[in-house]
């Protein structure tokens, strides 16, 4: 695609910020030289020149967002495939009470929990909230660590932590931390309390710490 | 300094590590009461705890997407669209503009 580099930056950005840059979007300047909301315009119309930049203006995100969700390269593909015939079957609904880009994206991140959902996944997830296993409870003999993380995590290393998490916990990771929806977004669209994703989303975390740290020592006795 | 495993000999009154980590969850992101931040204040492991814990959630924040999906995606659009009718075939053989093949 052609799309610009600063119009692929911009939709590269995590969707707290794109929230915020709604008339940025809207003035992107594809390849072809008309914006964003032209070419939303224009799809709207059923014209697959527009719909195929807006495809490479988004491509990227709404792939790695899938990507990061279900941790697996075809299967991301596919959801990346379907997230986009929905768009080219819905975009005459898109209002523009948001930007472009946080529409899409919640239609992808539906897309992909309709899946998850199917394969059974986020049940098994908010069962293990529900009824905690001794493993995730607070800890009560912890004991001094040497050192903390910080300044020790590289953006490989994390990638590769994330995608080890069990399939609950790293939903809302990528969801909260990453993708920058709140709690009472996520709960809705999990069909779970705001309590639970809360849950959820500290076992993740605390579950990288032990992952992080492991690999950190183990690079540390190399 | 030491977890506060149980509330130390004249510290009954003052927050347990268990209790703290109990109600981390829901504080860790909004701050918490006066007697938990009293307590992060005066235990190390908890307060390394929370460093790493919101360390990883900076860090997880500066994650951008790097890797575009494979020209079968777009193949795959097409062809779909074009057998639910929803463009027409000649434009649906190739990429419309042939920029995501």
């Amino acid at each position: 695609m052609k799309a610009t580099p600063a119009a692929e930056a911009v939709a590269s950005k995590p969707s707290s910020g794109s929230k915020k840059t709604t008339l940025a979007t809207a003035k992107k300047i594809l390849a072809s030289g008309i914006t964003e909301a032209e070419a939303i315009d224009r799809a709207k119309g059923g014209d697959g020149e527009a719909f195929e930049m807006l495809y490479g203006l988004h491509k990227r995100r709404v792939y790695s967002l899938c990507l990061r969700m279900v941790g697996n390269t075809a299967e991301a593909e596919d959801l990346t495939q379907e997230g986009f015939l929905q768009l080219y079957r819905k975009i005459a609904t898109f209002r523009g009470e948001s930007a472009f880009s946080t529409w899409l994206h919640r239609l992808a991140v539906n897309v992909v929990l309709m899946h998850l959902r199917k394969k059974g996944l986020p049940e098994v997830s908010l069962q293990e909230t529900l009824e905690p296993q001794e493993e995730d409870g607070p800890k009560k003999d912890i004991g001094a660590r040497d050192n903390v993380l910080a300044g020790s995590i590289d953006r490989v290393n994390l990638e590769r932590a994330i995608e080890s998490l069990p399939p609950g916990y790293r939903i809302i990771f990528v969801l909260h931390d990453i993708e920058g929806y709140e709690h009472n977004e996520i709960a809705e669209m999990m069909g779970c309390s705001i309590g639970n994703s809360k849950s959820q989303l500290h076992k993740a975390r605390m579950k990288l710490r032990d992952l992080l740290n492991t690999s950190r020592t183990e690079k540390a006795r190399r | 300094m030491q977890a506060n495993a149980g509330a130390a000999p004249g510290r009954e009154n003052k927050m347990t590590c268990a209790e703290f980590q109990q109600e981390l969850p829901y504080i860790i992101d909004t701050g918490g009461s006066a007697e938990q931040e009293a307590h992060l204040r005066d235990c190390k492991v908890c307060a390394d705890l929370v460093q790493d814990l919101r360390y990883i959630a900076e860090q997880a924040k500066l994650l951008v997407p790097m890797h575009d999906p494979s020209p079968r995606v777009w193949d795959g659009i097409q062809e779909s669209l074009e057998r639910e009718g929803l463009v027409k075939p000649r434009q649906a053989r190739r990429s419309f503009l042939g920029l995501n093949s």
